[in-house]
């Protein structure tokens, strides 16, 4: 897939206006899968690929946990989800996810995937730390639309760096409705 | 007198599906076609659907590729052939958060959509467990929970605790907890509108994939049928059975009332046809005055 087809696939799932890309750069093109695919012929592009599945399984539970969580805080109106275990365990991953991401080496012409990452880590790093702003019997109105802006700009980095035949994808579908087991 | 009409729209299908996914301990058994449906359920001045299915943008070359999915419509066209768009649809039942059924919300810009609350914070919970336990979120994509937090700050996602009568007239909903999946639910219409209901038809979302998982082969316990779940449970087929009886009691036993979305064959047991795009509609029942839509 060359780039312009990355373009069309990043515009037509993202309006051009959509707010998403209100705050800093636009997820910037990574590797698509095919192309990634081509580069796993290379040993270090092939062994970048596989470091990868690591931090990009710990992004993609990171990201639909705190997805998640902030539906439940909003329709439940209760600001103690950010005591819940389950934030906490999503906080300890994303420090785990950190140091993952550190140790990854990509060959040059992978750099923006790491990159894409880097920026899902970023983002969804600064949605978990907006729970602490959740008060008690408050408004918290702005706070909701933080997480949320914050949550879709990680999950956007996160897509750019999709990769099925890296075995980077958002979905497990091995035992899935869908699956036919082959 | 029949407030509701109710069609089951084809979207896409998997033309070869193992039987073992579809029926409990069917190994072996070979392959059913699967369809992917949604339904429309329209009347009482309102457009309501049970699942949305998925976004062929997001999913489609995967699918495609590696798991034999084909002809996905998106839902413009699907719904079409009913004589609906996607615009009108008011109301939207989850019965589940697999991708499949919630994949799609984008294209249903006024709708307000209601799923289990456990349907959300068990999934929290099962992203939280180790790797080693990563079977419990199979099917699940982050991507189709972020896109309920964009329909939460839209005041249009509901979550529901339990049972809820009369979410539109007529219409409840009916939790199936640790069944197929955490916080499962199916949709029942009363169609006359009555609470002890003689018109009742139950919408099973994929707590009943086929007509065996009512009317199994009973054989081994020396019976002509028994319940035989479904394949496919993150919780328990003790649940899905359990749930199964639920239902059967609210049609009075009358299992051709329970509507199975993912069975090929309700095109045998109610008018349908064949769109142009080789996709199958199927008419369950119309409301007082409405024009069948699968007559010749």
């Amino acid at each position: 897939m060359s780039e312009a087809d990355l373009f069309t696939r990043l515009t037509s799932v993202h309006r051009p206006d959509c707010e998403i890309f209100a705050e800093g750069p636009l997820p910037q093109p990574a590797p698509d899968p095919d192309t990634m695919a081509q580069t796993l012929g290379n040993e270090e592009a092939a062994r970048y690929a596989e470091a990868c599945r690591v931090p990009f399984e710990d992004l993609r539970r990171v990201i639909g946990q705190i997805a998640g969580l902030m539906i439940l805080a909003q329709l439940s109106r209760k600001a103690d989800i950010a005591d819940l275990t389950e934030l906490t365990v999503c906080r300890d991953r994303w420090q785990t996810c950190a140091a993952h991401l550190d140790t990854l080496r990509p060959p040059a012409p992978l750099a923006p995937h790491r990159d894409q990452l880097a920026a899902a880590h970023a983002f969804s790093g600064k949605a978990l730390r907006s729970f602490d702003a959740l008060r008690p019997q408050a408004d918290n109105t702005p706070v909701f639309d933080d997480i949320a802006r914050l949550v879709r700009r990680a999950y956007a980095h996160l897509s750019a760096a999709t990769s099925p035949k890296a075995g980077l994808e958002m979905a497990d579908l091995t035992h899935a409705c869908c699956s036919c087991g082959r | 007198m029949a407030d509701y009409s109710i069609w089951v729209c084809e979207y896409s299908y998997v033309p070869n599906y193992h039987k073992s996914g579809v029926l409990y301990g069917a190994h072996n058994q070979g392959y059913v076609k699967l369809p992917y449906c949604y339904v429309v359920i329209k009347g009482k001045d309102h457009v309501a659907m049970v699942d949305v299915g998925y976004n062929d943008k997001e999913y489609g070359k995967t699918l495609g590729d590696r798991f034999g999915v084909e002809n996905w419509r998106d839902p413009k066209t699907v719904l079409a052939e009913v004589g609906v768009t996607p615009e009108e649809v008011d109301t939207v039942f989850v019965t589940h958060a697999h991708f499949d059924h919630f994949g799609n919300v984008e294209d249903f810009p006024n709708a307000k959509f209601y799923i289990q609350e456990r349907e959300i914070s068990k999934w929290v919970w099962a992203m939280s467990l180790p790797d080693r336990m990563r079977w419990m979120m199979t099917a699940v994509d982050p991507g189709d929970i972020v896109r309920g937090v964009e329909l939460a700050r839209d005041k249009r996602l509901e979550t529901v605790n339990g049972a809820l009568t009369d979410v539109l007239p007529g219409i409840d909903l009916h939790p199936a907890e640790d069944s197929h999946t955490w916080g499962s639910m199916w949709v029942t219409v009363r169609n006359d509108g009555k609470e002890q209901s003689q018109d009742t038809w139950v919408l099973a979302g994929d707590l009943i994939y086929v007509f065996e998982n009512i009317k199994g082969p009973g054989a081994a316990v020396d019976l002509d049928e028994i319940y035989t779940p479904v394949g496919l449970a993150t919780g328990s087929q003790t649940n899905l059975v359990l749930a199964t009886e639920e239902m059967m009691k609210q049609v009075d036993y009358d299992s051709h009332r329970i509507i199975p979305v993912h069975e090929e064959r309700i095109r045998d047991t109610f008018p349908s046809r064949i769109s142009k795009e080789g996709l199958r509609i199927t008419e369950v029942c119309l409301a007082d005055g409405d024009i069948s839509k699968v007559a010749a």
